[in-house]
């Protein structure tokens, strides 16, 4: 019997993070594309860390700092009862950071590609710089917010290593659908692993072709 | 009235260059900024605007600061009210010609300035579209409808017709015009179109390389009113070729090519692409009808 | 395009037109016909410092003593130099008011056989002759 806690997990694992993600590099991508600060460099790089290392160098220490043996875990959790490890807010968090470049580099170049024009006519219009983010630039770099979310959601579909590090495996907790195949294969359950792998390899290739119709503008016509 | 002095340190392609403007300017005037590319005019313009901050200097207009470096006032430019026309036009592409210009409305703001301005500038048929599916002539309109939606008394155009062919820059110059008129405004122009500048400017400073060179009426400054020849037009060389024992110029005028003869001690200074005043008696040309 | 210096000695206006003298020195006064008027143009005032400019292209030349011709402004002088074109030619005179250049057709050149140190009448017509301060 095919247990599906797991693909719900995951689609709830991706969704939080994707809408956090949003929340969170809409700021940090503005900041990047419209600072001169001299740390700009040092935070572009932090953000897209995850890109190269491996994952399991992230989860480690994510593991590190959130263990209630360390002061910043224990602290955690004497001070607001969070447990961030094998836990799912720990979970989000992991991929949250994991995912990160993911959301900000689309969303920063999108904000970098727009005429500088646009923000210094709606100014002179007497719009403050949130009204001009929210009515002005955000509206039209569409399509790098859908790439961001797009890829966001997938890479965070298809983590492993992170999710394993500080998640483990707690049915419906923290097992999502890379650790569950892995679990199906150590048990010999070919065909289980098959499924959950076929459903990974169909929504991996519905949300990708979606990035690349959006980008190529055949979708153009559709959601504008 | 505006009145500034205005100190810029820019870096340019060629090194560092000091920006040092003084401008008087009246209420309701014209005013051209001409010079070559590089001299500080767009600048010039976004400093007032606040886009580009100063070095020092003060800007005060109608007895407002806008800018005072030694006060430390400095209006950011939601607070200055301008209206700015972009070289590029910067009009919204997420909205419709309406709704760019909604969108330029200041909280509880009568809205019939709307449709006021969309009938100005002759907007009715094309105020659902977008702005890319407008010609550039278009769209430049749409961007000075916008720039006039918060009632602004300075109007600063950085080289808006630019981009436009001959016929829709004398339609535009006149819609600028209009508006200026009808609506009371103080008008700053940065423009390198001789034509255009005695057309539409009361008053014209020439920057070069970051300083005001000559400062004056246009016609004056253009033509030569120290000449009594009647036939007078200011053109660009475009071809120097000697023929036997004179030499023949060709120069670009508005967009007429004529050809004068010349001696060898009229072209030992000039170049190609120089501006020059062709003159001749009014006794000298023929008229012919050109029939319709 | 020929230029010499002088000074105004008399002003005659009719509506939009003026005629204006222009002396150059003892000898030798040039006259204008202008579309101005001591109104409409503050240098046409007697005695101001003008300079008179006239096209060589203009500039038309004859070996007689010119009797009954229409042209008022006549000016002796020698050629200095004569360089010969193919239709056009260009002659260097030495005038009572300086040196001067006259453009003439090459046929016109050879018919009248002009040559070095030959004294010649240049003539202009009053429309011809612009002023400049």
């Amino acid at each position: 019997m095919m247990d599906w806690s797991p693909i719900i997990l995951t689609a709830k694992l991706a969704l939080v993070t994707t809408m956090i993600l949003l929340i969170v590099s809409i700021p940090l991508a503005y900041w990047l594309a419209y600072s001169k600060s001299r740390i700009k460099p040092v935070i572009e790089t932090l953000v897209s860390m995850p890109l190269v290392l491996p994952p399991t160098v992230l989860g480690f220490y994510l593991l590190m700092t959130f263990s209630p043996g360390n002061a910043f875990g224990s602290w955690l959790q004497d001070w607001f009862g969070i447990r961030l490890i094998f836990s799912f807010s720990g979970l989000v968090i992991g991929s949250v950071i994991y995912s990160l470049p993911f959301m900000v580099n689309p969303i920063q170049s999108g904000l970098a590609s727009l005429p500088t024009s646009l923000t210094e006519a709606s100014y002179v219009l007497g719009k403050s710089k949130i009204k001009t983010l929210f009515s002005v630039l955000l509206p039209n770099i569409k399509p790098s917010l859908l790439t961001g979310i797009v890829l966001a959601f997938a890479h965070t579909v298809g983590e492993f290593g992170v999710v394993l590090m500080i998640g483990g495996n707690i049915p419906e907790k923290t097992k999502v659908i890379s650790i569950a195949i892995y679990d199906e294969v150590e048990a010999l359950n070919y065909s289980n692993a098959h499924t959950y792998s076929l459903i990974l390899v169909i929504i991996t290739f519905i949300v990708l072709l979606s990035v690349y119709l959006i980008n190529g503008g055949y979708l153009k016509r559709f959601w504008r | 009235m505006i009145e500034a002095h205005i100190h810029k340190t820019l870096s340019t392609a060629n090194g560092k260059m000091l920006l040092d403007i003084q401008l008087n300017i009246k209420k309701g005037q014209f005013v051209t900024l001409y010079g070559p590319s590089g001299a500080g005019k767009t600048s010039t313009l976004r400093i007032l605007a606040g886009l580009l901050s100063a070095d020092k200097g003060q800007i005060v207009v109608d007895d407002k600061v806008w800018l005072d470096s030694k006060k430390k006032i400095n209006f950011s430019p939601q607070q200055r009210k301008i209206g700015y026309v972009f070289q590029d036009y910067a009009l919204f592409p997420n909205m419709t010609v309406r709704r760019n210009l909604e969108f330029a409305l200041e909280k509880g703001q009568d809205r019939s300035i709307i449709q006021e301005l969309i009938t100005i500038v002759e907007l009715e048929e094309l105020q659902d579209r977008k702005p890319e599916t407008l010609s550039g002539g278009q769209q430049q309109r749409v961007a000075l409808a916008r720039a006039l939606v918060r009632k602004p008394e300075v109007l600063l155009l950085d080289e808006p017709l630019s981009a436009l062919d001959i016929k829709m820059r004398a339609k535009l110059q006149d819609y600028i015009l209009k508006v200026h008129r009808q609506y009371g405004l103080t008008t700053i122009l940065v423009s390198h179109d001789v034509g255009e500048i005695i057309k539409m400017s009361d008053e014209i400073y020439c920057l070069e390389a970051g300083k005001i060179s000559k400062q004056g009426n246009p016609s004056a400054i253009f033509t030569n009113d120290r000449l009594s020849g009647k036939f007078q037009f200011t053109g660009e060389v475009i071809a120097i070729e000697q023929e036997e024992v004179v030499y023949i110029v060709t120069v670009l005028i508005g967009n007429n090519v004529v050809k004068i003869i010349a001696q060898e001690s009229e072209i030992t200074d000039l170049g190609i692409g120089d501006k020059v005043i062709v003159a001749s008696k009014a006794f000298n040309p023929i008229l012919l009808k050109i029939e319709k | 395009m020929n230029t010499f210096s002088g000074h105004i000695s008399d002003i005659q206006v009719n509506e939009s037109l003026s005629m204006v003298s222009v002396r150059i020195n003892e000898q030798v006064e040039l006259k204008t016909i202008v579309v101005e008027t001591p109104e409409t143009a503050s240098y046409l005032k007697i005695e101001n410092a003008v300079e008179v400019l006239f096209k060589e292209t203009e500039v038309i030349i004859s070996t007689e003593d010119t009797l009954s011709i229409s042209i008022q402004n006549k000016i002796k002088a020698t050629i200095k130099e004569v360089k010969k074109g193919v239709l056009l030619s260009k002659l260097l005179l030495n005038s009572e008011i300086g040196e001067m250049i006259a453009i003439l057709a090459t046929e016109v050149l050879d018919e009248l056989m002009l040559a070095e140190n030959q004294e010649v009448t240049a003539m202009i017509k009053v429309n011809e002759i612009m002023i400049s301060r």
